[in-house]
């Protein structure tokens, strides 16, 4: 049993440093195997702390290819181990490969390489260490595998920069919240620099989380001595950090790269101290994997990703067109929202596999937290479960058998919960019901081990225009429900719902609530009237110190219109549409094209104006009088021009061809792609965009879904050339019709046509060109 | 930071011929590398080596690297935040995850020439597929120097990530000079159609 919050624990040193310095080379972990002695020689040299870490780090099947097995390997490892006479703590590494979407390996495959390793060591080893992670998402998987394939302690530690980050952009206090939310039974800092350089980590570590904290720093940072590199900090200086540590309420100590038995020798007059008790602010807090919101003041939740009303979204689900998600996600964030909700609710779909799939893209383009909505306890698992970081789960109510799904969903993935006060019975009419229904959810999720700063609670908007009476009940049940010590959310546009100038209500209604509480209104943020109220409200609420958020959005605001529109565009405003399609503004797009609409048919607006716009500023292009981003500037201003004519005329009818676009298998590489995209879309073109990394396979099913005239295939580098080459041919093998074109910096016509492509182009103009000539 | 070089090297990666260059696009490009210094996190790896690994053993690395006094490898990146920017751009404003591309690419350079001005008097850096080299070359420096720890990772068709990445091989005291000899794109380049060199921003 280790009594981790109670007294120190001393883990032990470096094992690669002790063996270069026997002059061992190659693989490590085969030496368990090759030279027993050696390893049981280095693990006795540190038996003087109280856990020995097997010289395991790079056995996972990812990274390791040698000769032996894995389960050999793994075996072997804790049995020289076990010489020490110590516990055993079981070491994972990272797998060297990066997780989707920074990589290609998937998360499944990175927990399936950990579950691995635990499954044949679990009866063996007294705890297990995920350490030197630098990717949050690796090590979630990690821990994951870890947790559910053993009930052994699980130890993690990741390794920051000096600029406090770990390589993938995550602070200590986002590690913190993130791993505690996985129950993890110690977290903090390996590897990374010397104690001196770590101290600001471990201090951030210390203030923000109550799990007991570790530190495994190097023996100082490396310096170059004859072409080589060396560690030379002293081992009073490092036993002076460590102290100090300790001192600061740091639970477990050791050393990492360069630190050698003398030094844990040294440190090891710690074991068995009384740790420093630790007073840590309990904050509400949901992260992703580069940024934490902590839930004070007024933080706005993106209401836009939820199909309840909304018909473009419904489509989009149901065809799976994830794109579509994207766009709303990123224009949320754009609009300065804090956090994402996410429905993909709709009685025809999987809605447990649409979740996962909407979770994984929506992450891969927005930094904010996402906020799960569903009603489906599985979803909701699977969504946390692929989720980058800490969400927030939307949501349990009163009702017991509700509670006793969502709730262990949510402990098992350090979930924030939302509650909303209703029950079997409906939403209670008064304030005072609706505060027992809070204060049954906050103590029932106290029972499955969920402290109350994890639990939110929505006191729930009716309708002024069928239950007036009860409006002013929800923003009373705020005022009491806060009295409670949790934080507050509603989904405020409801207020209005059936009453005309729902703006006017809306906003007055969400100034109501906030003075009374309301943390989270749930609320459109491309709404300029609504987020400019929560502004204002910060400053009066003294939230934004010395109004200076305020000051500086605001400080050039001299009209009447919402200041969230900017004062000066970057761009002289242009004239007319055709102007403006060629200096590429593409804030005034739609404006100008409604307005030549008044006067013109649509399809006289797109030939007479947008094409011939585009036609212009294509001949500049190619006489080297325009570069790319201009011709990227004005295709994007005619898309958006597009969008509107669309709008006018019979479904598809705006629409020349559908095109289908893939950055072809093996390619992560796909700004070439996407820039085709926007050019193609804004002639005219339907694209289907398959992403990057796109299977051969999948590119010919979704040629037999979508049936596009025409697919065009990216590749950047001479590696993914036979990519594309087997893409080409299992094409044709399937008997796809659609012409196939291929560009991309390496490709050039004698190669396209080697590969069996129908066409090269060089560009995305040329490709334009091309399918205008054929289609 | 002395920027006129790297804003050079940005308008070339932009593909500027024929276009004269307009306030507006030194702005976009100034904006960019403000944020680009605010998220990019640059980290280096490399291993001094007395005489050449086996993998250099032949040509084109072996004229490259002539009679240097020994050889450099290395990794660099940005990171990882610098991709995700790109791909955020992508979906808002198209033409500026362009310039950003091209800013993020010779801010690379940039600071790993930068870089390796402290490790003392050293050739161009050598980058597996220049001058007819196999691309995949690069597994071996991956093989030596292992930088995961810095964030870099190989995927098996030799991509680095993030993409924002470089890997190299520098001669040390070596006199190699840059050349479109042998150059994998020297059929179509744009640069030499109009006269020029892709390297020229770099005098």
């Amino acid at each position: 049993m280790l009594r981790l919050r109670e007294i120190v624990l001393v883990f032990d040193g470096g094992m690669g440093s002790e063996l270069e310095k026997l002059g061992f080379d190659g693989v490590p972990e085969e030496l368990n195997i090759t030279h027993p002695e050696v390893i049981k020689s280095i693990h006795r040299s540190y038996s003087c702390a109280d856990c020995i870490m097997t010289n395991t780090f790079g056995l996972n099947k990812i990274k390791y290819k040698g000769k032996y097995s894995i389960k050999e390997l793994a075996l072997k490892a804790v049995e020289n181990a076990r010489a020490a006479g110590k516990k055993v703590i079981f070491d994972i590494g990272p797998t060297g490969a990066m997780i989707e979407p920074l990589g290609t390996l998937t998360f499944d495959e990175a927990y399936e390489a950990f579950a691995e390793v635990v499954d044949y060591t679990k009866d063996l080893v007294d705890g297990y260490i995920a350490e030197t992670f630098s990717d949050l998402y690796e090590i979630k998987a990690c821990i994951l595998a870890i947790k559910e394939h053993s009930d052994k302690p699980v130890f993690a530690t990741m390794t920051f920069d000096s600029t406090g980050r770990t390589l993938t952009g995550s602070t200590p206090e986002i590690v913190a919240n993130t791993l505690e939310g996985l129950g993890v039974d110690a977290l903090g800092v390996n590897c990374s620099a010397g104690p001196k350089e770590l101290e600001w980590v471990v201090n951030a570590f210390l203030a923000c989380t109550s799990v007991p904290v570790m530190v495994k720093p190097n023996r100082g940072l490396p310096v170059l001595k004859d072409g080589k590199t060396e560690y030379v900090l002293g081992i009073d200086e490092f036993d002076y950090y460590i102290n100090k540590f300790i001192k600061s309420g740091v639970s477990i100590v050791g050393g990492c790269c360069g630190t050698n038995p003398e030094f844990i020798e040294r440190i090891s007059k710690y074991s068995g101290r009384k740790v420093k008790r630790r007073r840590v602010a309990k904050q509400t807090v949901v992260n992703s994997a580069t940024k934490a919101v902590v839930i004070d003041g007024v933080k706005i939740c993106g209401e836009r990703l939820n199909p309840t009303g909304k018909k473009k979204l419904k489509e989009a689900l149901l065809a799976e067109n994830y794109d579509f998600l994207i766009d709303e996600a990123v224009a949320q964030q754009e609009a300065g929202a804090d956090i994402l909700d996410l429905n993909v609710g709709l009685p025809q779909l999987d809605e447990k596999a649409v979740m996962v799939k909407a979770v994984k893209k929506i992450q891969e383009y927005v930094n904010l937290p996402l906020q799960i909505d569903s009603s489906d306890a599985q979803a909701i698992g699977r969504a946390a479960r692929y989720y980058n970081g800490i969400p927030l789960i939307n949501s349990v109510n009163g009702d017991s058998e509700v509670m006793d799904k969502i709730f262990p969903v949510a402990k098992k993935y350090g979930a924030v919960v939302l509650g909303l006060t209703m029950d079997k019975g409906g939403v209670p009419k008064t304030a005072k019901e609706r505060l027992e229904i809070a204060k049954r959810i906050i103590n029932r999720a106290e029972s499955y081990g969920i402290p109350k700063h994890k639990i939110m609670i929505d006191t729930l908007v009716l309708t002024a225009s069928a239950e007036q009476e009860l409006v002013k009940e929800t923003v009373e049940a705020l005022r009491l429900v806060k009295k409670l010590g949790v934080k507050t959310a509603l989904g405020v546009s409801n207020v209005s719902f059936g009453l005309p100038n729902r703006g006017l209500l809306n906003k007055t209604f969400l100034t109501m609530a906030m003075t009374c509480g309301l943390n989270m209104p749930i609320m459109n943020p491309m709404d300029g009237e609504m987020t400019d109220a929560v502004k204002a409200f910060a400053v009066l609420s003294g939230e934004d110190k010395n109004s200076e958020n305020y000051i500086d959005i605001y400080k050039d605001f001299t009209g009447t219109v919402s200041a969230l529109k900017p004062a000066q565009t970057e761009h002289a405003a242009a004239a007319n549409l055709y102007d403006c399609i060629k200096k590429g503004i593409k804030k005034q797009a739609a404006e100008l094209c409604e307005r030549e609409l008044e006067t013109r048919e649509p399809m006289t607006v797109v030939n007479d104006i947008l094409i011939k716009a585009l036609e212009e500023v294509g001949r500049e292009y190619d006489s080297g009088k325009l570069f790319l981003p201009q011709l990227v500037s004005s295709a994007e201003a005619a898309k958006c021009a597009f969008d509107v004519v669309g709008t006018r005329l019979p479904k598809g009818a705006a629409k020349k061809a559908k095109i289908a676009l893939a950055t072809v298998k093996g390619d992560v590489h796909d700004i070439g792609k996407n820039i085709v995209k926007v050019v193609l879309q804004s002639y005219g073109y339907e694209v289907i965009d398959l992403g990057k990394d796109v299977d051969p396979e999948a590119v010919v099913e979704a040629c037999k879904t979508h049936r596009p005239q025409a697919v065009g295939l990216s590749a950047l580098m001479t590696t993914t050339v036979k990519s594309m080459e087997q893409t080409v041919s299992a094409l044709k093998t399937a008997g796809i019709q659609s012409k196939i074109f291929v560009g991309g910096a390496v490709l050039n016509p004698e190669i396209a046509k080697e590969i069996g492509a129908d066409y090269y182009t060089r560009d995305a103009l040329e490709l334009v060109k091309t399918l205008d000539k054929i289609i | 930071m002395n920027s006129s070089k790297l804003i050079k090297q940005i308008y070339s990666y932009l593909g500027f011929r024929l276009v004269e260059k307009t306030d507006e696009t030194d702005a976009a490009i100034l904006k960019c590398l403000d944020e680009l210094q605010e998220i990019a996190h640059f980290r280096y790896k490399y291993k001094f080596f007395n005489s050449p690994p086996a993998f250099l053993l032949k040509e084109p690395y072996l004229s490259y690297l002539g009679a240097s006094k020994g050889v450099i490898l290395s990794v660099m990146t940005l990171g990882g935040e610098v991709d995700a920017r790109i791909k955020f751009l992508e979906r808002t404003h198209a033409a500026k995850a362009i310039v950003f591309d091209a800013c993020a690419s010779a801010y690379l350079e940039f600071l790993s020439d930068d870089y390796e001005k402290t490790l003392g008097e050293l050739s161009y850096r050598f980058c597996p597929g220049y001058g007819g080299s196999d691309i995949s070359d690069i597994k071996y420096i991956f093989e030596i120097l292992k930088p995961e720890k810095i964030g870099v990772t190989l995927s098996e068709t030799n991509y680095m990530l993030p993409s924002k990445s470089m890997a190299g091989v520098i001669a040390v005291g070596g006199k190699a000079q840059k050349t479109c000899k042998n150059c994998i794109v020297a059929a179509h380049c744009v640069y030499k159609k109009g006269g020029a060199k892709c390297y020229d921003s770099e005098k």
